[in-house]
């Protein structure tokens, strides 16, 4: 029984870590994942849709609410995925920002965000905005409805690594918030 | 009360953010919107070229093969692939000079291209958003690389330079949409205008209403227009319902290396004088036709 009860006390070193250090890994890991995306990626012949890592951040950091530090580092690669797909600047910041402020605004409405149907959907809604946002400016900067298919295959990857790794971008409280303080 | 003002205090501070927000979300788009303009653009350009510089300079051996002591079959492996690089480039040309002494046979006085020098990059980032499908390959200008040069690989024609850094540049892939090359079949010699499709085979437009393609028969850059050189294997014609395809054949050979090769410069005439009117020499026109008559 005590042991039981000092394992259920032991907390996990990501558990202990505060929301800055939480924001400094997850910026690290989108730029780690976004810089291997722009090599050439295939495997066996097949070229592999990679993940637009940036919003992983974007909704994450989105469900602690609004905070001046998330917003920056999202314009930051917002600009740098601007460069890399060749996409006039400012397009990935928009994106990136509109999934921030409707993952910030979800977890506004509702207060329980570990539901599991919130939990689920939220996500899947918030890929969903961030890809036809993305789509619809892509289309109307290029002039001609862009290929959809591999905004669709990244939509997918995106969607399933976040899935595994969601906990990377939990901030548990807002950047600056002392712990017991509400959002 | 003091709970009172601290939830006021609270709400406050988080409209500020959501108006931190929505500024910066305007701000983006209106950084696009300013963006259309092409005098805006062209200031952002030197942040774009300075930025594939960084992202595509590199040219070094691996660390890891450094730390793994491979060094040397890395070396060989380079050696070995510069090499196939260089044969499949006689190979391309050799295709290219057949196709041309063919019309040299029957246009008589025709006027030959020079032989082109290409610089070898690296490809070092390639993108496949939903915006224009580029490539970034590590030399630029200081390497040699020109604007508006053609890039090709062991395939055939890859794409053009859309921009040039430094130590980079950026390829405009013939599979994008907005890509447009005039091409003409080998064998039919039809010709036609090639863009990308959405399905990573080509598209052709402005086809002629009676000729038509030989299916499989390969498709090469016809020169029209002056951006690209005569002869330059593109593709394989393939039918698809009432449309004609085209499978890239760069897309099949691969290798990871772009060649540059300088775009054909086609000289501007000099103007000349001009011929005086028909009244200012005593009318020659009216006295050539009377001579006519009279002989």
């Amino acid at each position: 029984m005590a042991s039981r009860k000092s394992g259920r006390q032991r907390k996990s070193l990501w558990s202990q870590t505060g929301p800055t250090l939480r924001l400094l890994f997850g910026a690290f890991a989108i730029a780690a994942i976004g810089l291997l995306g722009l090599t050439p990626k295939t495997l066996f012949g097949l070229s592999i849709a990679w993940p637009y890592a940036a919003l992983w951040g974007a909704i994450g950091w989105g469900r602690v609410g609004l905070s001046i530090r998330p917003m920056v580092i999202l314009i930051v690669f917002g600009l740098i995925q601007d460069i890399s797909f060749n996409a006039p600047l400012g397009c990935f910041v928009i994106v990136n920002l509109i999934v921030y402020g409707l993952s910030a605004a979800i977890a506004e409405t509702f207060d329980v965000m570990n539901e599991p149907l919130v939990a689920v959907v939220s996500p899947v809604l918030l890929f969903i905005a961030g890809f036809l946002v993305l789509w619809l400016l892509a289309s109307s900067l290029e002039d001609h409805a862009v290929r959809a298919t591999p905004l669709f295959a990244a939509f997918l990857t995106t969607g399933l690594i976040y899935a595994l790794g969601h906990k990377v971008f939990d901030l548990g409280r807002a950047p600056g918030q002392s712990a017991g303080q509400g959002a | 009360m003091a709970r009172l003002s601290r939830s006021g205090q609270k709400t406050g501070k988080r409209s500020a953010k959501r108006l931190i927000l929505f500024v910066l979300i305007f701000g983006a788009a209106a950084l696009v919107v300013s963006q259309s303009a092409p005098q805006i653009r062209r200031v952002f350009d030197p942040v774009r070229t300075t930025a594939g510089d960084r992202l595509g300079g590199g040219n070094d051996i691996s660390l890891w093969a450094r730390m793994s002591g491979q060094v040397a079959r890395e070396r060989r492996i380079r050696d070995l692939e510069a090499e196939v690089r260089e044969l499949s480039r006689y190979k391309a040309a050799a295709i290219s000079m057949a196709e041309r002494l063919e019309a040299y046979e029957n246009i008589l006085n025709l006027v030959g291209e020079p032989p082109v020098r290409g610089v070898t990059a690296r490809v070092t980032a390639e993108s496949d958003g939903p915006f224009s499908q580029t490539l970034l390959a590590n030399a630029g200008r200081s390497q040699g690389v020109e604007p508006g040069a053609i890039a090709v690989n062991e395939g055939g024609l890859v794409g053009r330079v859309i921009q040039l850094g430094e130590h980079s540049a950026r390829v405009l892939l013939v599979t994008d949409f907005n890509s447009r090359v005039p091409v003409m079949g080998e064998v039919s010699g039809v010709r036609a205008i090639l863009y990308g499709g959405r399905d990573g085979m080509g598209s052709l437009t402005d086809l002629p209403e009676r000729s038509e393609f030989i299916e499989g028969e390969r498709i090469l850059t016809s020169a029209e227009g002056g951006a690209f050189p005569r002869g330059l294997v593109v593709g394989e014609a393939l039918r698809s319902g009432d449309d004609w395809r085209v499978r890239f054949a760069m897309a099949e050979r691969d290798g990871g290396y772009v060649q540059m090769v300088p775009p054909p410069v086609i000289e501007i005439p000099e103007p000349i004088e001009e011929i005086p009117a028909a009244g200012e020499t005593g009318n020659p026109v009216q006295a050539s036709a009377a001579q006519g008559v009279r002989q």
